[in-house]
């Protein structure tokens, strides 16, 4: 009783000192581990808008290092800040939610992986268009292989939905979270992925099925 | 366990690592849950403004020393109300040292003799840590837990 008294008495202290921090310009990104239908993911909220989303509860030493890099080291705990996100997210696994509203805040990433990132935001849900069709709408056809790399930069999955590209010859390509997240979301969607994977092309569906 | 562990990259991580063992200190230095609060609160906004944290110095050892200079700095503001309701949420660590003696340490002793007590007789610091805390040499901080403990012994009686 005396340990849990003491962490309640810590939270609510934690809570006015970040109140404080973040009128003071100290506290630039607020983070939350939420649960969802594909594991824990770590959100981060920048001062514009969703900066990071990780499958796991912590984020990866790259992308921890990427976070202070941009946003310097004013990254702390924060529920308030990330419940807008919670919020849209929890309605889209519940498939209440086909487009995300919230602001997004992709400062520190090159010309070229916004262009690519904006190209895979434009993909409709529940549809898929392979690395060499996102690199033609980028506006550079022959980087395909840049492309995929910059969709696989994408520091905000689910929302900036890369899992919507796949690869030319059917197969899923790859995905931060794990080829079975992808594979999950493109089914939530209804984009009916059989098990295994994409048909090959030049097969056809029942062959692969 | 903390001088192997690397340094901390974010505010987050500084307050998931420390903000717990930073609150009690300041439970025990305050003698009040508000009184705590508002030194907690005084101590990682000043490590925030101040970060990173100097290179000689574990991070650790850089919060407690913020936390015992914020602490006397205070003291001369705060009127000394002991709550002995509040001080069980940061009960003694150590076998011999009651909520008592905490309550009594805290009316007694000015604020950098109670910081050495706290460090010493409740928390069990190691010398070289508790001079870290209060920025002087083990020597003289070997002297103030000895003066703390008489003056404690003292009003006890």
């Amino acid at each position: 009783m005396n340990a849990t008294d003491r962490m309640e008495a810590v939270a609510d202290a934690r809570e006015r000192l970040l109140a404080r921090a973040k009128r003071e310009g100290l506290a630039a990104v607020g983070y939350d581990v939420l649960d969802s239908p594909v594991g824990p993911l770590w959100v981060a909220i920048g001062p514009q808008g969703v900066a990071a989303i990780h499958f796991g509860p912590e984020p990866s030493e790259a992308e921890l290092r990427r976070l202070v890099r941009v946003f310097g080291p004013g990254i702390v705990p924060d529920r308030k800040r990330t419940s807008g996100l919670c919020r849209e997210l929890d309605q889209y696994f519940e498939g209440r939610r086909q487009t995300f509203e919230i602001p997004v805040d992709l400062r520190g990433l090159t010309p070229f992986q916004l262009r690519v990132l904006r190209a895979t935001s434009r993909l409709p849900y529940g549809e898929v268009a392979t690395y060499a069709s996102i690199a033609k709408r980028a506006g550079n056809d022959r980087a395909s292989r840049a492309t995929g790399a910059a969709v696989g930069s994408n520091p905000i999955p689910i929302v900036v939905p890369c899992h919507r590209v796949i690869a030319s010859d059917g197969t899923l390509g790859g995905y931060g979270g794990g080829l079975e997240v992808k594979r999950r979301l493109l089914a939530l969607e209804r984009a009916q992925v059989p098990p295994g994977g994409w048909p090959k092309r030049g097969q056809s569906a029942t062959m692969a099925g | 366990m903390d001088a192997v562990r690397e340094a901390a990259r974010t505010f987050g991580e500084l307050l998931e690592r420390h903000e717990r063992e930073i609150f009690a200190y300041a439970l025990r230095l305050t003698g009040a849950r508000p009184d705590a609060e508002d030194l907690y609160q005084e101590t990682f906004l000043a490590a925030f403004r101040g970060w990173p944290p100097p290179r000689q110095d574990n991070e650790r050892a850089w919060l407690y020393r913020i936390a015992t200079n914020k602490a006397i700095d205070g003291a001369r503001k705060r009127r000394a109300t002991v709550s002995v309701e509040d001080l069980r949420l940061a009960a003694p660590e150590r076998d011999g040292v009651t909520i008592i003696d905490l309550a009594n340490a805290i009316r007694v002793l000015p604020a950098g003799q109670r910081a050495a007590f706290v460090l010493r007789a409740v928390e069990g610091r190691p010398y070289r840590e508790i001079a870290g805390a209060l920025d002087c040499s083990e020597e003289a901080a070997r002297t103030r837990v000895s003066d703390a403990m008489k003056k404690v012994r003292a009003a006890v009686r």
